[in-house]
């Protein structure tokens, strides 16, 4: 059969096409020279070491940090009552809301940045880290209800009715079987929704005003040359940061749906 | 069992749209009675369980727990407590927490660890305390599940196919366990179950849904003997159910002219109506005699060719095909010391009393 290793050669190519950009990243990012180009001149550890001599790139740091914990707590908690809803009940319009939640995902970005903007000008909110976190919660909500939906899908829905049953109320049975139960679920939506946050330019581009999160930072760092070295070290962490955010996000989340199945 | 009333259903009704999920239930449940609801799947045993524990409330009709209308009250807050049919163990708790977990907050710790170490010991857990509701096997979880249950001293015990997770051997284990246990404990229980034998081995009184119907409520000999028609004869046993003629009637006694077996005296069943000539019968299939020769002292006969043969250890199961009889009928015969043993083609002769038959006359009364 010759078909069959034609399409490994296609898989082949397609991963190369794909990742090896991805890793001239970090390899250029050990070259001590500024110029971005083959051949490489040497090896050096500068870039990454002077990454913390620079006061703005800390603090942009510190604001993606802050906003991508506020907006990972904010669209899990909103994505936990969401999913619990979809899953456990059937209610007039819930396929409609179930779309609504997942719209973020294919309107384009920049449609949703310019027209967000207009909105809090209108409602009279300058921009800054208060409207990023609220663009990135709105765009991470998918995120975590199809997470925590996965999570509930998997969750016996006697195990609540036991709780009634053995005498304790809603709000307790909430606090003692439903968080603990799908908590892998909750830990997994946080990592995902903070790394949404964290990579995420083209919203906090128009929502960060003067506060600019790491990604916008970067941006404003590539019109100069001489950083640009700079900006591929830091891009790498970040890369190895998210990649290992979503390996244990993806390990979370399969273990809140293995838990249920013994 | 006492004479009290633990439980009472007045006109329960559950609708979902257009849906009878359960209608026209009434039931009086004795304290310290074990009692099952049974049926085949889909129809509304369930419904009736949930709406006793307060899962889901009817559409019409009272439900009364010791007395107490229970309209509006939430599962939370009645005396009943119940075993799920998946069991329900809570897998991030051990099982000394899976039992405690009703008592916590109200009962002072070492109070609590003393009933639950008592629990344990009541299903036969003691000591397991520590171990992970992941490390339970299947017969270990319903034990937990009784356990967390029981603890709560509930009035009223539910449960909801308990033994359909289990296997063959564990179950028939369970059955005795869990009658031993009601009767020591002298709660009620009121078990949902499809399986006829579950029922029977274990409860004082069955009542038996069809289509969201209560169709009748007896003890296990009566059901079995007396059924009050022929959907209630063939669900409980297998049933041969063959048409007859009602020739005439003497007090209790019914002269009748049946298909295949002829004229035959049987018993009145006070379950059923009989408005027409036309009526039925039915005969279980080990209430008939099988020979080779014509058996004596039958008072109806029949012969036959044996159609089909099947050995199933403590007894052997033939269809025997008989002139008259749409059906073949179903013979049961136990494996008295291996004597019986016909083939397929052998022919046969069937011996019938009156006492064996039971009347299904024409309409349930």
């Amino acid at each position: 059969m010759k078909r069959p290793s034609t399409l490994t050669a296609y898989a082949f190519l397609y991963l190369v096409f794909l990742y090896l950009p991805v890793l001239f990243l970090p390899l250029f990012s050990f070259n001590s020279g500024t110029i971005v180009a083959f051949p490489i001149k040497g090896w050096t550890l500068d870039w990454y070491r002077k990454l913390g001599e620079q006061d703005t790139l800390i603090q942009a740091l510190w604001n993606s940090l802050g906003v991508g914990t506020v907006v990972a707590i904010l669209s899990t908690a909103m994505g936990l009552f969401a999913a619990r809803a979809f899953v456990r009940y059937r209610f007039r319009g819930q396929r409609a809301a179930e779309g609504l939640v997942m719209l973020p995902l294919v309107i384009p970005g920049i449609i949703v940045a310019s027209s967000m903007l207009v909105l809090f000008l209108f409602l009279g909110l300058k921009p800054s880290l208060l409207t990023v976190v609220l663009g990135h919660t709105f765009l991470a909500l998918p995120f975590s209800v199809s997470i925590l939906k996965s999570a509930f899908d998997d969750f016996d829905a006697s195990l609540e009715e036991a709780s009634y049953d053995l005498g304790v109320g809603v709000f307790e049975t909430f606090r003692r079987v439903t968080l603990p139960v799908v908590s892998p679920g909750i830990i997994a939506s946080m990592l995902v929704t903070f790394t949404v946050s964290f990579d995420e330019f083209v919203l906090a581009f128009f929502l960060s005003g003067n506060q600019p999160t790491l990604p916008v930072y970067i941006w404003s760092q590539i019109r100069f040359p001489a950083k640009l070295p700079n900006v591929l070290a830091l891009g790498s962490i970040l890369l190895l940061t998210s990649v290992l955010l979503l390996v244990l996000a993806e390990y979370f989340r399969r273990r809140s749906s293995a838990s249920e199945v013994r | 069992m006492t004479d009290r009333n633990i439980i009472e259903l007045r006109g329960v009704e559950k609708r979902y749209g257009t849906f009878l999920a359960a209608s026209g239930i009434d039931l009086d449940l004795k304290e310290g009675e074990f009692f099952s609801l049974l049926g085949p799947s889909g129809c509304g045993k369930t419904t009736v369980l949930r709406m006793i524990a307060g899962f889901q409330e009817p559409t019409a009709g009272t439900v009364l727990i010791d007395g107490q209308d229970m309209e509006g009250v939430p599962a939370n807050n009645r005396p009943t407590n119940m075993v799920f049919q998946s069991y329900a163990i809570f897998p991030h708790l051990n099982v000394g927490n899976n039992v405690a977990y009703g008592l916590r907050g109200k009962a002072p710790k070492g109070e609590i660890d003393q009933r639950v170490a008592e629990a344990l010991d009541m299903v036969e857990l003691g000591g397991l305390q520590d171990r992970g509701a992941s490390e339970l096997s299947g017969g270990q979880r319903q034990r937990v599940a009784l356990a967390r249950a029981l603890i709560m001293r509930p009035k009223v015990l539910l449960l909801d196919e308990p033994l359909s997770a289990l296997d063959k051997k564990l179950r028939e284990q369970m059955q005795f366990e869990m009658r031993n246990l009601q009767q020591s404990l002298g709660i009620t229980f009121v078990m949902v179950t499809h399986d006829q034998y579950e029922a029977m081995t274990m409860s004082d009184r069955i009542g038996v849904m069809f289509n969201g119907r209560l169709k009748q409520v007896d003890t296990p000999t009566t059901l079995y003997a007396r059924p009050c028609d022929q959907q209630v004869a063939s669900f409980i046993g297998e049933m041969n159910i063959l048409p007859a003629q009602l020739l005439g009637e003497i007090g209790n006694m019914l002269s009748i002219d049946a298909a295949a077996f002829g004229r035959i005296e049987i018993e009145r069943n006070p379950n059923v109506a009989t408005s027409s000539k036309d009526m039925n019968i039915g005969i279980r299939p080990e209430q008939l005699e099988i020979a080779a020769e014509k058996p004596e002292d039958y008072p109806s006969t029949v012969q036959g060719t044996v159609s089909n043969a099947a050995f199933y250890g403590e007894n052997i199961h033939y269809h025997i095909r008989v002139a008259g009889a749409e059906k073949p009928i179903s013979v049961s015969v136990p494996n008295y010391f291996h004597t019986v043993d016909f083939k397929r083609g052998d022919a046969v002769w069937l011996g019938l009393q009156g006492a064996s038959v039971i009347d299904l006359g024409t309409d349930t009364k």
